[in-house]
């Protein structure tokens, strides 16, 4: 892959992959229009700049400050993608999906990026998608060995909610999938203390009142049909299958470029134009340098408290951190137990959130909530990645 | 039985291990669950208690408790999730086998029931095939409250972007915003007259319906939850352990079931009744009687129920602290079962006195429910006679 250098092509290009490796990149037009005629307001300002710029107005609902910001990460998350896919040991998933999973997530980036911490939104991102993807690797593997039976019981009703919506099903039908699920749930338990990946399929006992519960509890449905033992039967399995295919969402995802509705290119240049008025480029360019000396700032608190840290607790940062180690081989390099490297780390982990939040709570002025130290947590999490990434 | 050696940990998860002894024993225990539902249930709760519990005395706080075992016993058949105390705030750990990490999902009892809401309510995530418990973030009351309802399955759920993903914020606010409002207003419940509670345990305790919770109004079912005694009865009926026996079936025995109502058996000493003036000359005859400690304003009495001649009853209250009066203004008083007075059914101390008592003679079958004034630590109960 060549990284872009156009700024331009930055905010307006996406990867197709070729396969399972990078393709070439293909420009979304409306994006390029809109990005171009941004430039034109201010065309000396690097593409950091314009994360922030374009993040600020994705706060603010702009229309294609998403979709730009979603061509702006494309680099970040493929190399995301391709780190963590190595890192599984497994040939079983593909690079394009786990590219996939961690694009489609780009939500839980934006949200959760915070400009006034200091963040720096590209390694932010970084940890942020090689979590996705990690956790998405891991639950594919435990989806992977689970009957339909254990499957059904593993999945969250969000999930298969969205697993459905997915499949096209209305939202009526939904409810009744959802509700056969949960009576599945119920009363088909596990009947060992270990073991919830083989279940095989319910008894007719077992389905008989699976079907008794829903048609007492279906009264809260907008479709208040009973239901017959084999429907519910082809019903759960349909929503096994779709399940699992939810696991990796398919390609043509929200964030593939858009083809078609000229008009609203049309409205989308003007309101675009509209909103980049000269004097909130003025204050997001003095943002910018105000983050970026606190930036600096706070890598220096950081490391120095990093610094002072016992020289076993640097340890386990530089091998969870730099080395990315395993819990069986982080314990083995430092000579503990399995069990206590989770808990070390989170310790380690904790004490440098207060130190943080106590510093911005000086240095920055914040008053402290739950919100604003959950940032602060993203941003240490995002400091210590690229720290002893380097 | 662990495969952490195989998963890199996302260092936001506290991730904690489950040992063979701690599965083995919450399986066994929570055998004795009729109901195939509410017996995983249980398990699963006494999973993920019993591995985070240790670990949260250990690391954060090693005041934390949790509810008395038979309340929350009887919780767990009943509604999903374990009420944690910690200093100066309430936890709830809500487990569930969903791999997704996709939402946290809080059963209503949980966020309106004012006895049973919390400060921060935890997504414990139990995967019992790889032997782990994780903790993948949490959320406030107040967030709750603000997420979305379900009406289907009473529940208040909220997406895992918006949850807390790192479980070490909640420990650095306590220590750095205490003040930070974490609860949202919610209304009171309104209370249940005995008598609706007795038929709705009855109706309730039917094992075929598998999900009491569901089976009546929120604001029915919340009335009845809120008043431990009462859930604790539903959770016995359902297990096929009748709890509507006669108080003198509870004097003659029946230790376990009246334990758990928080009751004791006394022997009284012949000398005692003696000096009282109500017993008969049979002094060989050692009569047996029920006390109940309960707490008022922080300090310990103790509640007596003694049976006397011919169908008569005893109500004693004293003060468990030696030399201790019972304070001007203490009330003792009795009800019948749907809460209305009778002549002589009260007791006020017109002055500090050593005992506040009442007598009263009662039909086999009668039923009568006791109140303090001011109000002591225990729920109302219904007695049977």
């Amino acid at each position: 892959m060549h990284p872009r250098q156009d700024t331009v092509e930055i905010f307006s290009t996406f990867i197709q992959f070729d396969y399972d490796r990078f393709g070439v990149w293909v420009t979304d037009t409306r994006l390029r229009r809109s990005m171009k005629s941004t430039l034109e307001t201010s065309a000396g300002s690097s593409a950091n700049f314009w994360a922030l710029y374009w993040h600020r107005l994705w706060q603010e609902n702009h229309h294609l400050a998403r979709e730009h910001l979603s061509a702006y990460l494309q680099e970040v998350c493929f190399w995301s993608a391709t780190k963590t896919v190595g890192s599984f040991n497994s040939n079983q998933y593909r690079l394009a999906d786990c590219f996939q999973i961690a694009i489609a997530r780009i939500d839980r980036v934006l949200q959760g990026f915070d400009r006034e911490l200091g963040y720096n939104l590209k390694s932010y991102a970084s940890i942020t998608f090689s979590n996705t993807i990690r956790e998405a690797l891991r639950q594919q593997k435990e989806i992977d060995i689970c009957t339909d039976w254990s499957l059904l019981r593993k999945l969250s009703q969000k999930r298969m909610t969205e697993a459905l919506a997915v499949r096209g099903l209305n939202r009526e039908t939904i409810e009744r999938y959802i509700l056969a699920c949960n009576c599945l749930k119920t009363l088909y338990v596990p009947e060992r203390a270990g073991s919830t990946r083989r279940l095989s399929q319910p008894s007719n006992a077992i389905w008989q009142e699976i079907a008794n519960l829903y048609n007492q509890r279906k009264t809260l449905l907008t479709i208040q049909d009973s239901v017959t033992v084999e429907q519910l039967q082809q019903w759960l399995s349909d929503c096994a299958k779709a399940g699992r295919d939810y696991l990796f969402p398919s390609v043509s995802s929200i964030d593939r470029p858009k083809p078609g509705a000229d008009t609203i290119e049309i409205v989308d240049s003007l309101v675009g134009e509209s909103n980049e008025s000269l004097v909130s480029e003025l204050i997001a360019r003095e943002e910018a340098q105000q983050r970026s000396q606190q930036r600096s700032q706070l890598e220096q608190f950081l490391a120095a408290t990093v610094a002072q840290l016992k020289p076993e607790e640097q340890k386990l940062l530089e091998l969870y951190y730099s080395l990315g180690l395993k819990q069986v081989e982080i314990a083995l390099e430092m000579n503990t137990q399995q069990y206590a490297v989770s808990r070390q780390l989170s310790r380690v982990r904790k004490n440098l959130l207060k130190s943080l939040a106590r510093w911005s709570q000086s240095t920055m002025h914040i008053s402290l909530t739950s919100d604003i130290l959950d940032n602060i947590s993203s941003l240490l999490e995002e400091w210590l990645a690229s720290y002893y990434g380097k | 039985m662990t495969t952490t050696d195989s998963v890199i940990f996302n260092p936001n998860n506290l991730t904690l291990e489950l040992d063979r002894t701690t599965v083995d024993r919450a399986w066994r225990t929570s055998q004795k669950i009729q109901n195939s539902f509410s017996r995983w249930q249980s398990y699963l709760n006494r999973v993920a208690l019993d591995a985070f519990l240790p670990w949260l005395k250990a690391e954060e706080d090693a005041t934390a408790t949790c509810n008395s075992s038979s309340l929350r016993d009887s919780i767990w058949q009943l509604v999903n999730g374990t009420a944690i105390a910690i200093k100066n705030a309430r936890l709830v750990l809500i487990p569930t086998e969903a791999e997704d990490k996709s939402e946290l999902r809080v059963p209503q009892e949980w966020v309106d029931i004012p006895q049973w809401t919390a400060d921060y309510y935890l997504a414990v995530q139990v995967n019992l095939d790889a032997g782990l418990v994780q903790i993948w973030g949490y959320a406030t009351h107040l967030q709750l409250k603000n997420g979305t309802f379900d009406p289907c399955d009473r529940t208040y759920s909220l997406y895992d972007a918006e949850l807390i993903r790192d479980l070490n914020v909640l420990w650095v606010a306590r220590e750095l915003c205490p003040d930070e409002v974490t609860q949202a207003a919610i209304e009171p419940i309104a209370e249940l007259a005995p008598i609706s509670a007795e038929n709705l345990i009855q109706r309730l305790s039917n094992p075929s319906l598998v999900m009491p919770r569901l089976e009546v109004p929120f604001a029915t079912w919340a009335a009845l939850m809120q008043n431990s005694d009462w859930c604790r009865r539903l959770a016995a009926e359902r297990n096929g352990i009748s709890t509507r026996t006669p108080i003198s079936s509870w004097i003659r025995g029946m230790k376990e079931i009246t334990a758990e109502f928080g009751w004791r058996q006394i022997e009284l000493t012949p000398g005692f009744i003696g000096a009282r003036g109500t017993a008969t000359s049979e002094a060989t005859s050692v009569p047996i009687g029920l006390a109940k400690q309960l707490e008022i304003d922080n300090r310990p009495y103790e509640l007596k129920i003694l049976p006397q001649a011919e169908g008569a009853w005893r109500f004693e209250l004293c003060c468990l602290t030696p030399g201790c009066m019972i304070p001007t203004g203490f009330k003792l008083r009795l009800l019948t079962e749907d809460l209305q007075g009778f002549e002589g059914n009260e007791d006020t101390a017109l002055e500090p006195v050593e005992h506040l008592w009442l007598e009263v003679d009662l039909e086999p079958g009668e039923s009568l429910v006791w109140q303090i004034e001011p109000t002591p630590n225990s729920d109302r109960e219904i007695l049977q006679f």
